[in-house]
């Protein structure tokens, strides 16, 4: 039977409530605790206590105790509801919502109880639940437009789109009198079923509701931006054209907007003179747009061409417009474009150094106009599509001599080493471009950056600190980690990657890693937010991308990243296995075996002390800081790459991927590698498949169907029959009929010109004849030869013959460094 | 370059260019706070030409203006405020920064009825000065001592928006009524319910949206 308290046992504990809810938590426990002391078995205030607790810090406790409370009192909603909110405290919200529904049935009136399931529910995704609570949320208040608003969203978004917009409908007609014009909760709610109304794709319908409900609507760019939609969907092409014209008005340095404009008008995608006639009309009346001038040279053609690009390259260096180059450089697409453009700043500058002598008339600057000449062409033999480093390097000197003090030349001048493969002296030079304006974050962030790229990770962070907070407890790092610094702590974890220090590569993949985490969860508090601030088409914005949140670059490259330093973990143990001329010899084996048991030993210390930490009260939490900042115990990462286990590790990276980037090849390469070494064949094969739709010819893609096909032979006793039926059928990428060395030697001949699928087709002779390795290396030297070879494919051949112990090595380093003499790669 | 709204989506890369640009940061959910408060105060400029590098290639932000409207106006009158401003240096001196301001003060008035806009810039930052004085029309208030967490002070900005008012009424004068009027909402309660058993997670990013309120005046940028 539950325990019934005195009366003033009664107003103890709505005591211990309040103190919980003023995050006094010490007090809380404390006034718990007298009233345990009489009633030890008093459910409700067990379950407090454990809530006060769980906020202190004291996870493990506190879920003891909730246990304990639920023992005592199985029928109380507040030990269910408590049990709810540890498991979701601990992000388990499965459980959270198992605890709050039996909370719920315990007591269906909780408002409380109610709308915590609901939030949990939308966070979930769990869309069916959430119209249920959603519903009764509504039965429960349905007064209030929030809660109107709120089914309509569930609806919304489990996908029902009539519905949605019919409960807005109800909402309005219970209203007597219309909001007035200012009401901003109203003004969105239109907007909002407006928006509804048009992703049913009745246009007529939204047009019409937009311009009599929507007429003034306080959004107005929102409202401008829909009709000339609408128009244009309902081939109102009269008023379309204005409707965008209105939109140019307000904003002319939008491509959709003109691009708008032309299509209304009727104006031919080919008929240039027409859709010059367009832009010049706003360059006129906009003397500072830029998108009216700088537009049309995407589509012009020959001597149109010329005429408005030299007219563009001249206003912008007698301004001495530093981003020219930017601006411009995705003309280069065409050869023609790439090369008129360079001539016509040569022509500028042959043009306005006989003009200096006379006249020093650019902004009173002689110098501006023909140091941002020599500026563009830096850029102009920098790029890649143009590249020629030596003319680069010698027209970014001409224009340092011009202005030897100007930060963006001396940025670009770095960035030509980098090209040369030098990372020392692209950092140097960064590093003093740096010094000429220490007051700017922008060109602290690249010489942080260089640095990293030249594996300097000491004095990078150290960079980094002279623009993070001073007051940060744990320096800069701590700082990067709390602002989300998501470049830095990516270029650092690869930095490390290079230097092979594995332990601090992973643990800043795994950063990132935690930082989506954060940001997932981050939307949580929007679920309510959003809609008492009434601004719902942008939360639903927000829903759509968080669903995708995890298909963003900035995770990929860090899971793949992280992918592969545990791919080299997992092969390590292999190199010095049975194939001998591969692996290592003994010494260095024994090394590395050394090396791997002291980490081992290591990161059990660690551990160790870290438990010993847990169990001491943890001082530094203060009373009212409902979030003790845990302490790491693994700063270093010796736990991460101590790890025995590197593939199940590695598919916490992996299992986002494959989910939402299944169309990054680079992502099923890694989830190949990752399958074969667990010998999931069938996912292997997957992978591969997936690859192989998105570029047959890809070197990986050649040498994994090979290895997948000898991995297949040779493991086939072991693999269930009817498993090895289905691989058999779908593996279509060899002929069963054709030999693996002819099938290789048949891509080695495709791809004769190709150094990657060269490279490619060479190390998997070697893997299929062993013997042949001798002819091999030396065939890889002679990738060299090709004329299209890159210093990045160079860089992987060489790491190649490095990693085989290969006697070519040195023959391979000299002949690079005749063709890249300022690389420091193959030093 | 386009010049266009901010949405959830550009935030990832809002929040690098702002790292890489200035030295007051904020996580990831104050830029949420912003984007869902105000959702048509931001703008971003977009580097629409790069070739896409994988079918999940974002658009590259290589400006931003960050703005919201002030929760609790100490004066009583309802104005804008502008949290971060900045621009890739590649990209500086198209004219980007100037657009993305004069974007979101149009938004401002439209939108939440702003009679004026107002902004922290350090003392020492001669372009953005420029920018604010001579090329939009803001005028010094006061300077603020020690404003920044290195100790630098700040000149505190102001720009009255009564000429966009009057813009907005020349161009809407066939329509009856004017187009904005004072914003006569209540101010809401913008803290996160704090019912009993609502908890927050985290020190800093994990902030509820209520700490966010009180946070923004000591990081302004
Ligand atoms: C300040 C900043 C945002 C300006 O961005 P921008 O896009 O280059 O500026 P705009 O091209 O729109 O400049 C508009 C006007 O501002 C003034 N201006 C901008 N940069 C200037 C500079 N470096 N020196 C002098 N004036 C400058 C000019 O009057 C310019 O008009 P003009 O080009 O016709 O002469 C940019 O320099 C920046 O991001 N700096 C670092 C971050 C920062 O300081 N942010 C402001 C914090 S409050």
């Amino acid at each position: 039977m539950p325990v019934v308290l005195s009366g003033k046992e009664q107003s103890l504990f709505r005591t211990v409530v309040r103190n919980y809810e003023d995050k006094q938590y010490k007090k809380g426990i404390k006034a718990a605790e007298q009233i345990l002391k009489k009633n030890p078995k008093h459910g409700d205030t067990l379950a407090m206590k454990a809530l006060c607790m769980n906020s202190q810090g004291k996870t493990e406790e506190a879920f003891a105790l909730a246990k304990v409370a639920l023992t005592c009192d199985m029928k109380s909603h507040v030990c269910w509801h408590v049990y709810g909110l540890l498991w979701r405290a601990v992000k388990n919200f499965e459980e959270a919502i198992k605890a709050y529904k039996f909370a719920l049935r315990l007591e269906p009136e909780s408002v409380q109880i109610q709308r915590d399931l609901a939030l949990l529910q939308v966070q979930m995704r769990d869309y069916q639940g959430y119209l249920v609570s959603r519903r009764a949320m509504l039965a429960a208040r349905s007064t209030i437009r929030q809660s109107w608003t709120a089914l309509a969203v569930a609806q919304h978004l489990s996908g029902d789109l009539a519905q949605a917009e019919g409960v807005l409908t109800s909402y309005e007609e219970t209203l007597k009198n219309p909001p007035s014009k200012t009401d901003f909760e109203n003004s969105e709610a239109v907007m909002y079923k407006n928006s509804l109304i048009a992703e049913q794709g009745d246009y007529q319908r939204a047009l019409e509701h937009l311009e009599s409900a929507g007429k003034h609507n306080l959004d107005r760019l929102a409202v401008f931006e829909l009709r000339a939609t609408y128009l244009t969907k309902l081939d109102r092409t009269e008023e379309a054209t204005k409707a965008y014209r209105a939109l140019i008005d307000r904003n002319s340095e939008y491509k959709t907007y003109y691009d708008g404009l032309i299509k209304a008008m009727g104006v031919a995608p080919t008929d240039h003179k027409a859709m010059i006639a367009v832009y010049d009309e706003y360059a006129e009346k906009y003397p500072r747009c830029d998108a009216a001038r700088r537009l049309p040279l995407d589509f012009l053609e020959g001597d149109d061409f010329k005429a408005a690009a030299d007219k563009y390259i001249n206003r912008m260096l007698d301004k001495g417009v530093p981003s020219t180059f930017a601006n411009l450089k995705h003309l280069y697409s065409s050869d023609f474009k790439k090369e008129v453009l360079p001539s016509l700043v040569q022509q500028y500058i042959d043009s306005g150094k006989s003009e200096k002598s006379e006249e020093p008339k650019r902004n009173g600057d002689t110098s501006k106009g023909a140091s941002a000449a020599f500026y563009f062409l830096a850029q102009h033999y920098n790029y890649y599509l143009s590249r020629d480093l030596d003319k680069a390097m010698d027209f970014i000197d001409k224009a340092i001599e011009l202005e030897p003090k100007s930060v963006d030349f001396h940025m670009t001048k770095a960035r030509i080493w980098k090209h040369y493969g030098n990372t020392q002296k692209a950092s140097e030079i960064m590093e003093l471009a740096r010094t000429l304006d220490t007051r700017d974050r922008h060109i602290n962030t690249k010489a942080a950056k260089y640095q990293l790229r030249n594996n300097e990770s000491e004095a990078a962070l150290k960079t980094m600190g002279m623009f993070t907070r001073a007051e940060t407890v744990g320096g800069p790092l701590a700082d990067l980690h709390d602002m989300q610094c998501v470049w830095f702590l990516t270029e650092d974890g690869q930095s490390y990657a290079r230097q092979g220090k594995t332990g601090l590569a992973l643990k800043r993949f795994t950063s990132i890693f935690n930082i989506f985490d954060v940001w997932q969860e981050d939307q949580f508090d929007f679920h309510s937010f959003s809609l008492r601030k009434g601004q719902i088409r942008a939360y639903v914005d927000m829903i759509r991308w968080e669903d995708q949140l995890r298909e963003h670059p900035f995770y990929s490259r860090a899971a793949l990243s992280a992918i592969e330093v545990y791919i080299k973990i997992a092969d390590k143990p292999l190199l010095n296995g049975s194939n001998g001329t591969a692996g290592l010899s003994e010494e260095d084996a024994a090394e590395q075996r050394k090396a791997a048991k002291k980490a081992r030993k290591e990161a059990q210390k660690a551990e160790r002390e870290a438990l010993a930490k847990k169990n001491e009260p943890n001082k530094s939490t203060r009373e009212g800081d409902n979030d003790p900042k845990k302490k790491d115990d693994d700063p270093e990462g010796i736990k991460l790459a101590a790890t025995t286990e590197p593939m199940n590790d590695a598919m916490k990276f992996l299992t986002p991927l494959l989910q939402f980037s299944p169309k990054n090849i680079d992502v099923q390469l890694a989830g190949f590698e990752v399958f074969i070494r667990r010998k999931k064949y069938v996912l292997a094969l997957k992978c591969l498949l997936a690859a192989a739709a998105l570029d047959r010819e890809h070197s990986k893609v050649h040498s994994q169907s090979i290895r997948f096909k000898l991995a297949l032979d040779k493991e086939l006793d072991t693999i269930n029959p009817k498993t090895a039926e289905v691989i058999k059928s779908e593996f279509n990428l060899i002929p069963a009929s054709v030999p693996l060395a002819k099938f290789n030697d048949e891509y080695l001949s495709k791809h004769k010109d190709c150094a990657r699928r060269t490279l490619s087709g060479l190390t998997t002779r070697r893997l299929l004849s062993p013997d042949a390795s001798p002819s091999v290396e030396k065939d890889i030297v002679d990738i060299l030869k090709f004329p299209t070879v890159t210093s990045e494919e160079a860089t992987e051949a060489y790491e190649v013959l490095k990693s085989w112990k290969s006697s070519e090595v040195d023959t391979f380093k000299s002949s690079a460094t005749q063709t890249w003499p300022k690389a420091t790669i193959f030093a | 370059m386009d010049i266009r709204l901010l949405r959830p989506s550009d935030i990832p890369h809002v929040q690098h260019a702002n790292i890489t640009n200035l030295p007051e940061n904020y996580f990831m959910k104050y830029y949420l706070y912003h984007a869902l408060s105000w959702p048509q105060l931001s703008y971003v400029a977009v580097d629409v030409s790069r070739p896409k590098k994988t079918p999940y290639d974002y658009p590259r932000i290589v400006g931003y203006v960050l703005a919201k409207m002030e929760e609790e106006p100490a004066d009583g009158v309802q104005h804008g405020h502008i949290t971060s401003l900045s621009v890739m240096r590649t990209h500086r001196r198209l004219g980007i920064a100037e657009k993305l301001m004069r974007q979101s003060q149009r938004a401002m008035v439209e939108t939440y009825g702003a009679q004026y806009v107002s902004l922290h810039v350090r003392v020492s930052n001669n372009a953005a000065l420029r920018l604010y004085r001579d090329t939009l029309g803001f005028k010094n208030e006061k300077i603020e001592a020690k404003y920044y967490a290195d100790g630098e002070d700040a000149h505190s900005m102001k720009l009255d928006l009564g000429f966009i008012r009057e813009q907005i009424l020349d161009e809407e004068d066939e329509d009856e009524g004017g187009p904005v009027g004072e914003m006569g909402k209540k101010n809401e309660d913008p803290e996160v319910e704090a019912g009993p058993k609502k908890r927050k997670v985290r020190v800093g990013r994990g902030l509820g949206i209520g700490d966010l309120v009180e946070k923004n005046e000591s990081q302004k940028a």
